[in-house]
């Protein structure tokens, strides 16, 4: 399932408005410093092991992906802490990333993030690792997307 | 674990200042633009409202602008205002076309000095060891206790033979013309210092005098070689991590068949062209290969030589070009020494030894199959339907360099080339990738060449641990982590140096200037100690055991020039900050010294010696020091066709004005000049190469020898048991050089927590190691501690390990040989042990990736 919306709607469907962060730190952009939609971006009973769900958070013109791991992650949920996303687009020069082999691998110069270790670019040009989709499990297994930790790639804020 | 992330950066707003720079890092040398403003503002997301003139709410990938989380920071200038920096690469730049960069580049922001980050470690101002600690000092009071000492050796000996030097010699990285020729001149116009070495290696050479002996300079080729190449030949090369935008901007697009249009506009008419072949040879399943092959499957070859048998696996190629005539006699007649060919024919291709004879002979040393060799003769060199010439660029690096026999390596390589006229024309040439970029004009230095030509130079290492020396200046390079024998240095350098650190502080030290200079010089001569001075930006691991540490200012700091190696461009890197506290350009440190010195020798009367330190008297400025530097140059008023008699980086007759106003562009060395203006050269030798005669001059290889004994006693008898793996080393894509910006990176120390070994699966299932796992390698050389990559990137038997990282460095196993003929070292090949510790690392295997960072599939 891929959830798609517009810059606009986003704001009209988001159950609410989470982590706005003041004072110091958010005037240096310390992630998250803004005010991020809550999103519904797949529910934990439909994922697969090694299959990878795209999505657009935080607004229409950013692509997310949804995976689970089948092992634990840093930042993972889910029973088995292995649920865990990131921003799509490779901090290299913004290419799409693959989701391949247990790892993403972007197809324009080569950089893989490992999505166990907190989208860290293993390999490659990009300078920082993809950035990590917070995800909160709602009681019926939503997944909701809460927020962005690192830059969207071609921003220079995330919403 | 993760470390603080950023979701907005500040905007450049449009009235921000733009200055054009060059990454401080690698060979490639991308372009860069860095925008300062004052706190306090910022621009919009608006293309309208920002001064990259995009719109920062959604950009279109790859022609958008790349601005990482890494491309900012706040630095705050010596009048106290705080600005913004922004640096990120240039859209307007022919080498990293498409504003393309690297993960190392990508970092020129955070590295930047600032009281607030971790960058704070950089030396600020001069210091003095008292006992065991050092102490604060201004500049005055160090360069009157330097001078004093420097002084009192020469008064001593009656000439420099004592005062060791290890300093940089190249571009970038804080260093380029000017700071290469104030070092240049207080050593070699000031001093006349013989025991100097180059910051890498022991000695002070070139790394490729078997390749400029030939008439061949090491930098010949130009980037969009790379992209009209029919063939890409990588040789000890790993460049899509060691020259990473130089791999994906010009050699990728190349095998993806995206240069096609190129070619077909800029070769011959008529002349067919297709995606590029690329062969790899490396004893490693590389990045650079394993990305070939996925990019371009079916033209890429892989050849595993042995290691330390490159040269006969040259020899044979070169040999399959004669026998199947893929040679063009009347260019060898009209361009090469024919005499000198009979020497070549005889020793390298052995012609008098059968062709099957000989191929069995090559392919039982090199471990290289007769077949592989053959079609890699083809893809090099067997002309094109419509008799056209194949084009191949061949680019080498430490693989070749760094090599057993270092002159024969690089001297087959490039014979290899010349033989199949692959130097000179589109598409063609045969060079070194580079490391770092360059710039070096000095005045001569010593060693004029290899054993054939006045040398070998001399190993300044072995005169040092052997006792030799009593001053050892140590200039921005960090001989504790880079030097071969690396444990055996360490501890012989520490034990002199603490003899005189224990003497001068038996009982208090001197309270006065002259009372320590005076205990320094007595303590020299009673305990055969050293008295190290370390010039840096850091307190580097050598630092540790100095007796005075000199603050040096660093790349951004001030403005300096370099030339790429891949097209040897020049450009103007322009000053943005101010250096941290007190720190100073070397050059500006070596002209204080000079002058200290002279001061010296004239209240002694000796205005001879005097007049020759004051080589840095008119220099004011980073361009007065550029200037100077041209003066060293030959005449350059000559014609296109003479330009093979100019030294590569010539640069006489550019100013800063004229780079200023090329910009990105910049211009390619060597400079002539015609009518009055400065004009580039885009590719060597298309006419003369570099010889009296202008004609290449061959050269006869040895015949394999074996290994050489410090490496040959681990084959034989209970060692060999007891030492059962080959070590080969090298770098990886996340970290440059010693890190010695990276380690205060969490990027980089995250990624990279400890220098690390690659150990095949077979092998690690015997010794039941997993990657993540810690072992520690040794031999009788030394030991060093390093986490485990379980890859097929090696060989069963054969280890890569990374050769630096600031928690270690395999340096450690590597034994004292040099090559007799150059003096350079064999840093990729030597035996090892290998034992897991018990226990392991947690913190380390749940924060660090340990996936295979060669399959890309
Ligand atoms: S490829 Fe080299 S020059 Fe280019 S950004 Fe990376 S380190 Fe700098
Ligand atoms: S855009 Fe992903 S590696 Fe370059």
């Amino acid at each position: 399932m891929a959830a798609t919306l517009s810059r606009r709607s986003v704001f009209k469907v988001l159950a609410g408005v989470v982590a706005v962060a003041s004072g110091g730190k958010a005037q240096y952009g310390y992630a998250p410093s803004l005010a991020y939609p809550a999103l519904k971006v797949g529910n934990i009973n439909n994922l697969r092991d090694g299959q990878a769900v795209y999505f657009n958070y935080p607004d229409g013109s950013a692509q997310g992906v949804l995976v689970k791991l089948g092992q634990r992650a840093i930042g993972g949920v889910g029973r088995g802490r292995d649920i865990v996303a990131f921003s799509a687009a490779c901090t290299h020069m913004g290419c799409g990333v693959q989701f391949k082999g247990g790892r993403f691998v972007c197809p324009c110069h080569y950089s893989m993030f490992d999505p166990a270790k907190a989208g860290q670019c293993y390999q490659g040009l990009a300078s920082t690792p993809l950035p990590q989709i917070r995800l909160r499990v709602a009681q019926n297994g939503d997944l909701l997307a809460q927020g962005v930790v690192g830059l969207i790639w071609g921003r220079a804020r995330n919403i | 674990m993760s470390y603080e992330r950023r979701d907005q950066l500040p905007i450049p707003p449009r009235n921000a200042t733009v200055r054009n720079t060059v990454c401080q890092y690698c060979n490639v040398g991308c372009g860069y633009k860095v925008y300062t403003w004052p706190v306090g503002t910022q621009g919009g997301l608006e293309a309208s409202q920002n001064a990259f003139g995009v719109n920062l709410s959604a950009q279109p990938p790859i022609a958008g602008q790349t601005y990482s989380e890494t491309m900012h920071s706040i630095v705050t200038n010596k009048d106290g205002v705080q600005y913004h920096v922004v640096i990120v690469p240039a859209k307007d730049s022919p080498i990293n076309l498409n504003g393309d960069h690297s993960s190392r580049g990508a970092t020129n922001a955070i590295a930047t000095f600032s009281e607030g980050r971790a960058t704070r470690e950089r030396l600020k101002y001069p210091m003095l060891r008292v006992g065991d600690q050092f102490q604060v000092i201004t500049w005055q009071e160090a360069l009157n206790i330097l001078c004093g000492v420097a002084k009192g050796i020469r008064d001593k000996d009656g000439n420099d033979d004592n005062i060791a030097v290890k300093a940089f010699d190249h571009g970038a990285s804080g260093a380029g013309f000017e700071n290469n020729y104030g070092v240049g001149s207080l050593f070699f116009k000031g001093f006349s210092v013989k025991h100097i070495a180059i910051h890498n290696r022991p000695a002070y050479n070139s790394e490729v005098w078997g390749s400029r002996e030939r008439g061949v300079h090491e930098l010949n080729y130009d980037a969009s070689d790379a992209r009209l190449a029919d063939t890409i030949v990588l040789w000890g090369a790993n460049t899509y991590e060691t020259g990473s935008v130089f791999y994906t901007e010009h050699m990728l697009p190349n095998l993806r068949g995206a240069t096609i249009p190129e070619k077909q506009q800029s070769l011959e008419r008529n002349e067919p062209v297709e995606a590029a072949y690329m062969i790899v040879v490396d004893p490693r399943r590389t990045s650079s290969l394993t990305i070939a092959q996925t990019a371009a499957p079916g033209r890429t070859l892989h050849l595993r030589p042995n290691l330390g048998t490159d040269y006969i696996l040259a020899n044979a190629i070169a040999r399959v070009i004669w026998e199947r005539g893929y040679y063009n006699m009347q260019y060898l007649q009209n361009r090469t020494d024919m005499a000198k060919f009979e020497e070549y024919k005889a020793k390298s291709l052995k012609l008098g030894t059968p062709y099957a004879e000989f191929m069995a002979q090559a392919s039982r040393i090199t471990g290289v199959p007769r077949a592989d060799i053959e079609k890699a003769a083809d893809w090099i060199a067997k002309p094109k339907t419509g008799g056209f010439r194949r084009r191949t660029l061949t680019i080498y690096e430490k693989g070749m360099i760094w090599n057993m026999k270092n002159y024969d390596q690089i001297a087959a390589l490039v014979q290899m080339a010349v033989l199949s006229q692959n130097i000179g024309r589109p598409g063609t040439g045969c060079g070194r990738q580079g490391g770092h970029q360059e710039g070096y004009v000095r005045p001569p230095s010593p060693t004029p060449g290899s054993i054939y030509n006045g040398g070998p130079p001399v190993n300044v290492d072995k005169y040092l641990t052997d006792g030799g020396g009593k001053l050892y200046w140590v200039i921005g390079t960090n001989p504790y982590l880079s030097t071969p024998n690396n444990q055996l240095f360490r501890k012989r350098i520490h034990e002199r140096t603490k003899a005189l650190t224990d003497y001068l502080g038996q009982s208090g030290e001197p309270g006065t200037t002259e009372g320590y200079v005076t205990k320094v010089l007595e303590g020299l001569e009673a305990t055969g100690g050293l008295f190290m001075v370390v010039q840096d930006l850091y307190m580097i691991h050598t630092a540790l055991d100095a007796h005075l540490l000199l603050p040096a200012s660093a790349w951004g700091e001030a403005n300096q020039t370099s030339i790429n190696c891949n097209s040897r461009l020049l450009r103007l890197y322009e000053k943005f900050m101010d250096p941290p506290g007190e720190a100073k350009q070397d050059w500006e440190i070596c002209k204080l010294v000079g002058l200290r010195m002279a001061d010296l020798y004239r209240k002694d009367g000796n205005e001879a010696e005097a007049r020759k330190f004051e080589f840095g008297k008119g220099w004011n400025k980073d361009e007065d020091v550029f200037l100077a530097g041209a003066s060293e140059f030959p005449d350059n008023n000559i014609p296109a066709s003479e330009e093979a008699t100019l030294p590569a980086e010539c640069y006489k007759g550019v100013t800063y004005a004229f780079l200023k106003q090329v910009g990105q562009q910049g211009i390619r060395t060597p400079v002539r000049m015609e009518n009055g203006k400065p004009v580039g050269t885009l590719r060597r030798y298309s006419t003369k190469f570099g010889t009296k005669d202008g004609k290449f001059s061959w050269y006869g290889t040895d015949d394999w020898e074996g290994y050489p004994p410090e490496v040959q006693k681990y084959l034989e008898g209970d060692m060999a048991q007891k030492y059962p793996f080959w070590m080969t080393t090298g770098r990886a894509q996340v970290i440059w050089q010693t890190m010695y910006n990276d380690r205060f990176l969490p990027e980089k120390m995250l990624t990279l927590p400890l220098p690390y070994i690659e150990l095949h699966p077979q092998d690690a299932q015997r010794l039941s190691i997993k990657s993540g796992d810690i072992v520690e390698v040794w031999n009788e050389e030394g030991n060093g501690t390093f986490m485990v990559y379980v890859t097929d990137a090696v060989k069963p038997g054969l280890i890569f390990a990374l050769q630096y990282h600031t928690r270690g460095t395999s340096n450690s196993m590597v034994s004292g040989y040099t090559d007799p003929k150059t003096t350079i070292p064999w840093y990729k090949g030597t035996r090892v042990a290998i034992r897991k510790l018990s226990g392991g690392l947690p913190d380390v295997t749940s924060n660090t990736s340990l996936l295979a960072q060669n399959k890309f599939d």
